[in-house]
């Protein structure tokens, strides 16, 4: 039987577990995957725990060492008030504080948003999962504690408990949100409860200095550091692209060349670096698009400018200032008419949307999809193509920071139109796509058994609507999800090998480029390769 | 004083979620934005009021969103809501009536077209908003307390709003049954707000307990309502403008790149140490120092 609905107060309360994530309660699968329906999220052993918060639900995502003693706490409890004030001054937070103010003040408390949220669907309405639960939570907080008459108004308007158990899981809590947006974007007034988690989340990063180790000790401070989130200096990633440069003629038969540090070309190429370890042939692709087309393009080999990835929009402002400015710099060096990102979606919109206002002067140098340039290209005829070439089922992953986020919809489906004659879409998709599950840095966190709560759980949706997309195929045909988006194709493939759709239905994924470069008709050998059946 | 404050806040970082509604062509419809384009910064950035307006009006007056997205809730919220608009639409109209009485001219039928008008359509437009937001009120009020998804976050003061606006609108519907089927007597309080104490000509003064209560009733409602979430009926338009819909892109010279210079000379007080944040450094002294060091 299922335990009576938490209510936001509950969070203060202490116990082993707030909330458990039962198999039985998740989303059911369809065939052939039903036996992954009685698949549980391992249980985290007690001694890897025992020091950390792990009260929420039984995954980690921070790990943040419990106080010592009351002293510790008492701290802890300072630092976050004093945190939670300055999201609500100018000088801190002027980045954010009319939209924070906004979705802080309006809401009706009417949990429209709830059923948009693919976490929450999934998770079988876990409460502590609904999008105005860690919203509501933060309200009473600020109510209470930060706004005159705190104390009378928590009786009249809701009262909370401020205690480590509430802080602690709230900071955890901020971590079962992908940022998506889709309850945002569905709220009858305008509340952005996903803007409130990525609040929450700059509070303890930017007071407390607390955020998950992959987005911020191996995230943004080692990409400041190194030059790259993958730890690549400058001399291993021109080893690395060297190596791809050779591996393409391999491959398609095809010669081309990467330039680096060109300077005065038209275009300066950023790439997420994670492509250049995972994904080469994406790397491959955009270079013999490019040299195809006859673009004047380039690559950077200066520290940062061969890694486009902006972890700093995801939990700190001041990291993604940093990682922006350090992007437009390298441009404004090259001399180079615009930056061109690839297919990496929070880069899209860190740096097109987000930094539009950190950026001024000789910095704001233009910046452009590389969807919106590779539909030009395609539609301009200066690639021969030939779609017969991709004659196998595609559908199309829309990620949310380029869709939802940046308006960018139809570019990438003009192409898809051109060069695949099997292209079917999700349902649904454009701005009311599904996040992949990875989104906000999930896709790279996979500490204690996060990784496992994100196929099982984040990622649920994303998998439910690729089945859906080939429902009517036969199993043994090859498929093919396109997800122009670094993360979300980390978070895809990671659904597709743990539910073990490759060889359960046959279904593949990749980027965009490798579609297009499949159907050149200059390629003596294809790029996208399937196994046997 | 809530929009005043608004209107003073420093720019924001853009924040839009598509669809925007001043895009223009199909793009408003299927979501897609300017960026769209190839070097859409050498483009003049178009934007379609008409667009705009042609979602407004129905988002406003029918709540299309909440229809859309949550239909159960839709069919206790929108009479509420309609009954709201109807009943400032009263207000309005007594307001013209009181002007006219000012100026000599009585709201009674058979007084020319446009009182007549005025004289019917105040009771038409008070007698349904009044009945629509008692209904609505009372099912979103019972709607709140048997639902769970509500009831578990709701607190005192969401029913009491729900009460105090439950009691205005039945006591004024009261008030009309019983003693002022066409809004005369509460026409003639706007009167005497207008002439200061004076009282229309003709005007019999029958000042009754339920009519000086809904009188009353109906203005704390005027001042309470901006203190509460229920200030969402006016800041919407914030909501949507400052932010959903905010999409003005920053360039060279321009007020935006003027209010970013202003807020990059902000000085944060930040404590954890990769900030690196003193009260003294600006954010655009920290932005550039690149948190090489840092930890």
């Amino acid at each position: 039987m299922k335990a009576p609905a938490l209510k936001p107060q509950d969070i203060a309360k202490r116990s082993d577990r707030l909330t458990r994530i039962r198999a039985e309660e998740l989303a059911p699968l369809p065939p052939p995957y039903e036996d992954f329906n009685t698949k549980p999220l391992t249980e985290l052993k007690e001694e890897k725990i025992a020091n950390i918060e792990a009260s929420l639900d039984g995954t980690v995502a921070i790990g943040i060492p419990k106080p010592k003693n009351r002293e510790e706490e008492e701290k802890y409890l300072k630092a976050f008030l004093s945190g939670l004030r300055k999201l609500f001054e100018k000088e801190n937070n002027w980045t954010f504080l009319q939209p924070l103010l906004l979705s802080m003040e309006h809401c009706a408390k009417c949990q429209t948003c709830s059923d948009a949220c693919p976490v929450f669907e999934m998770s079988g309405r876990q409460e502590i999962y609904r999008p105005n639960f860690r919203s509501e939570v933060l309200r009473r907080i600020y109510r209470k504690y930060i706004k005159p008459f705190g104390k009378i108004s928590a009786k009249l308007a809701g009262d909370i408990d401020l205690n480590w158990t509430t802080i602690s899981r709230l900071a955890e809590l901020a971590y079962r949100c992908t940022l998506c947006r889709r309850c945002a974007s569905v709220c009858p007034i305008g509340v952005d409860n996903a803007l409130i988690t990525h609040e929450i989340r700059k509070l303890f990063s930017q007071e407390l200095g607390i955020a998950p180790k992959e987005i911020h000790d191996k995230g943004t401070l080692q990409h400041l550091r190194v030059g790259s989130t993958t730890g690549m200096n400058p001399m291993a990633v021109k080893d690395s692209v060297d190596f791809i440069q050779e591996e393409m003629e391999e491959v398609t038969g095809y010669k081309v060349e990467i330039p680096w540090d060109k300077e005065g070309a038209e275009v300066l190429l950023l790439h997420n670096a994670g492509e250049i370890l995972a994904w080469p042939e994406n790397v491959g692709a955009f270079a013999i698009i490019f040299q195809a087309a006859g673009i004047s393009w380039t690559l950077s080999s200066e520290e940062l400018g061969y890694d486009v990835v902006n972890y700093g929009l995801w939990y700190d402002d001041v990291q993604m200032a940093r990682v922006a400015v350090k992007h437009a710099e390298i441009a404004r060096k090259l001399k180079v008419k615009k930056i061109i990102i690839g297919e990496c979606g929070h880069a899209h919109k860190a740096l097109t949307v987000i930094a539009d206002r950190v950026l001024t002067g000789d910095l704001n140098i233009p910046r452009e999809s590389a969807l919106v340039l590779l539909d030009e290209i395609v539609g301009s005829g200066k690639l021969k193509l030939d779609p017969a070439r991709n004659d196998f089922p595609v559908t199309l992953h829309d990620p949310c920071n380029v869709v939802r986020a940046m308006g960018i919809v139809e570019p990438q489906r003009r192409i898809l139109r051109k060069i695949a004659p099997k292209f079917r879409e999700m349902t649904p998709h454009g701005v009311d796509n599904y996040c992949c599950g990875g989104g906000s840095g999930f896709a790279i966190m996979s500490g204690y058994n996060f990784a496992e709560w994100r196929v099982l759980v984040s990622s649920r949706k994303k998998l439910l609507q690729i089945l859906g997309a080939f429902r009517d195929e036969p199993l043994e045909v090859p498929k093919y999800v396109c997800a122009p988006c670094s993360n979300c194709k980390g978070s895809i493939r990671d659904i597709l090998e743990y539910f073990r759709a490759k060889e359960r239905s046959r279904i593949y994924y990749g980027g965009l480029v490798e579609l297009i470069v499949n159907a050149m008709a200059e390629m003596k050998k294809p790029i996208i390769k399937f196994d046997e059946a | 004083m809530r929009i005043y404050k608004q209107m003073k806040l420093p720019l924001h970082v853009r924040w839009e979620l598509y669809p925007v509604k001043h895009e223009v062509g199909e793009k408003a419809e299927y979501g897609g934005s300017f960026m769209e384009e190839v070097n859409w910064w050498e483009k003049e950035k178009k934007s379609s009021l008409f667009n705009e307006i042609q979602y407004m009006i129905p988002e406003i007056l029918f709540l299309r969103g909440l229809k859309k997205e949550n239909p159960r809730l839709w069919n206790i919220s929108f009479p509420f809501h309609f009954g709201f608009y109807l009943v400032i639409g009263t207000l309005v109209l007594l307001v013209l009536g009181a002007f006219s009485m000012v100026l000599g001219f009585p709201i009674s039928p058979g007084r020319g077209i446009v009182n007549s008008l005025i004289y019917y359509l105040t009771i038409l437009l008070g007698f349904l908003g009044l009945t629509l937001g008692t209904g609505g009120t009372a099912s979103l009020f019972r709607r709140r307390l048997r639902d769970p998804e509500l009831r578990n976050y709701s607190a005192f003061s969401d029913y009491l709003n729900l009460v105090f606006i439950f009691i205005f609108f039945h006591i004024s519907l009261l008030a009309w049954l019983f003693h002022d089927h066409a809004f005369a007597g509460a026409r003639a309080y706007i009167y005497s707000l207008l002439t200061f104490g004076g009282t229309p000509v003709g005007f019999a003064e029958s000042r009754t307990f339920l009519g000086s209560l809904a009188i009353v009733l109906g203005s704390l409602l005027i001042a309470y309502i901006p203190l509460t979430h229920m200030s969402h009926m006016f800041m919407k338009y914030f909501l949507y403008h400052s932010v959903k819909w905010e999409d003005t892109p920053n360039r060279t010279g321009s007020k935006i790149e003027a209010a970013v210079l202003e807020n990059l000379g902000l000085k944060p007080t930040w404590a954890a140490p990769h900030i690196g944040a003193d009260g003294k450094k600006t954010w655009a002294e920290i932005a550039t120092s690149g948190g090489k060091d840092k930890k």
